[in-house]
């Protein structure tokens, strides 16, 4: 049976799928095809391209390697300033990227409070390192993965779980074979559209890391250098990060919208 | 099915309506607005600029937008809502003035570039030559930026364009994001306009003249924008500019006078 819509209501629906779309198309329609190769060659798009997949699939790995536990521990033991840690590690989502960028300029920077130690200790200087953009992509990154990762272990039926630890396995064990597995899907989500995010970082990579092609100038630093000279390459390259962000999308096939 | 895109694209109409409504009226209201597209350079000296002026013609708004002069440029051609634009070098101007156009287009101030160092001076430059030295951290602006065009320019006629050009570690939006490279203490050396210098306040950078026979002198161009919406407000605002009250304002924040032919 087809349920009637409050007209109001479809009106709102159409303005609303009008406004994401319109600028998605207004790139396809202004996309210089005829002359694409050159534009792409011109700024450098595959030197970019690469070093932005590099980037991008570190940080994810980092964040998932350090994010997972992190969200264990915040979803299974209380301790005292829970509440506030849990606020801290997710707030590089609501933060503008370049007040992340300063932070981490002042925390690992050659004159940062820990940066300053790296440097005079071990002659380190993280910015204007691709190993400076990876770090500036994955402070913005990684509470995704953490967010997910917690909300599938809040989900949890914990009988499994106990009933692993009762029948002698040890907690490792327990953790590796019974809760990760049962986590999977959510860990996946989460790593997923960590990815994503990384894929688009833009503002702490560039005050942290600079921009130079090839070490730290990620795809979306191309576009926005190729924007005052070349709009027609800084439109193409825009286009491929859509398809790429797209991509990863449909990959995830609705676990993100929760639609099947 | 028909109906509801009806529905759509009238309210769409009208949010439209209600938006551009409202654009108009701010700019046609008892207060008269000028809107000055100005290079990332001149942010403090044309502040001061703007409040003097405010304050001498009173009802009427100066409202900036700073940015690198060429990115400014490319905006005015495709948003056209700058009354004047003031950029720091001729070739953004041009671009305006092909496409939307200009009037009244004259040259106000001039600005030399200086080599910047965090305080203690790390890379121990004493001279552009330095700039060349291997694993000098130089930080310039991009070169579709005036100032980092410039700045190439200068280390060109020094000789030492190539390896300088192996020590870049970054390429910045604006000479602001170049300036903040070198007082945060990450690279070691900069090239920006004195008037940056002026700007940064206390003794955050430490200079290092360019000497003269390697200088690059950038001539800032300004002019009333064709198509504004404040055109008596714009040739007016340019007239203060290029008065006295201006120019020494400019000089206070390290500008030189125009080039006198």
């Amino acid at each position: 049976m087809r349920r009637r819509l409050p007209l109001p209501f479809l009106v709102l629906a159409g303005i609303g799928a009008a406004f994401v779309v319109l600028p998605l198309v207004a790139l396809v329609v202004r996309v210089p095809w005829g002359s694409a190769r050159e534009a792409l060659s011109g700024i450098g798009a595959s030197t970019a391209l690469r070093l932005s997949l590099e980037v991008s699939l570190a940080a994810t790995a980092i964040s998932v390697l350090i994010g997972v536990p992190l969200a264990w521990i915040l979803a299974r033991v209380a301790f005292p300033g829970r509440a506030l840690l849990r606020a801290l590690v997710v707030l590089p989502i609501v933060l503008p990227p370049v007040v992340g960028g300063i932070g981490l300029l002042q925390a690992l920077g050659r004159r940062g409070i820990v940066g300053r130690w790296l440097y005079d200790a071990f002659g380190i200087q993280l910015t204007f390192t691709t190993a400076g953009a990876i770090i500036a992509t994955t402070f913005v990154a990684m509470p995704l993965v953490i967010l997910a990762t917690e909300g599938g272990l809040r989900g949890l039926d914990d009988r499994y779980e106990r009933a692993a630890a009762a029948l002698g396995g040890s907690p490792w064990y327990v953790m590796r074979r019974v809760t990760l597995p049962m986590i999977g899907p959510q860990l996946a989500a989460g790593a997923v559209l960590t990815w994503a995010r990384a894929l688009g970082e833009f503002g702490a990579t560039i005050t942290f890391a600079g921009n130079l092609a090839g070490r730290t100038q990620t795809l979306p630093l191309a576009v926005y250098q190729a924007r005052e000279l070349d709009p027609g390459g800084a439109v193409l390259l825009s286009l491929v990060l859509v398809f790429l962000s797209l991509i990863v999308l449909i990959a995830l096939r609705g676990r993100v919208t929760g639609a099947a | 099915m028909k109906k509801a895109i009806g529905v759509v694209s009238l309210a769409l109409l009208l949010m439209t309506a209600a938006c551009s409504n409202n654009s108009s009226t701010s700019s046609a209201g008892s207060t008269s607005t000028i809107n000055v597209f100005a290079a990332a350079s001149l942010t403090d000296a044309f502040t001061k600029i703007g409040d003097d002026y405010q304050a001498a013609n009173a009802g009427t708004k100066v409202i900036f937008n700073f940015g690198s002069s060429t990115d400014l440029a490319t905006s005015i051609g495709s948003e056209g809502t700058a009354d004047v634009f003031a950029s720091a070098s001729g070739a953004a101007m041009d671009t305006v003035q092909s496409a939307p156009g200009v009037s009244d287009r004259q040259n106000f101030a001039t600005n030399s570039l200086v080599i910047i160092t965090p305080p203690d001076n790390p890379a121990n430059i004493q001279s552009i030559k330095d700039l060349g030295n291997p694993g000098v951290k130089l930080v310039l602006a991009a070169d579709s930026v005036p100032v980092g065009d410039y700045a190439r320019e200068a280390l060109k006629n020094a000789g030492v364009s190539n390896a300088a050009m192996k020590n870049v570690v970054s390429n910045e939006s604006d000479d602001a994001a170049t300036v903040a490279k070198v007082t945060s203490g990450d690279a070691d050396a900069a090239i920006v306009y004195t008037s940056d210098v002026a700007a940064a306040t206390g003794n955050q950078v430490h200079s290092v003249p360019i000497e003269d026979q390697y200088q690059v002198i950038a001539t800032y161009p300004i002019a009333v924008v064709t198509g504004g919406a404040n055109a008596t407000g714009a040739s007016s605002f340019v007239a203060y500019v290029m008065g006295s009250a201006g120019q020494t304002t400019l000089r206070t924040f390290g500008f030189g006078p125009p080039p006198t032919s």
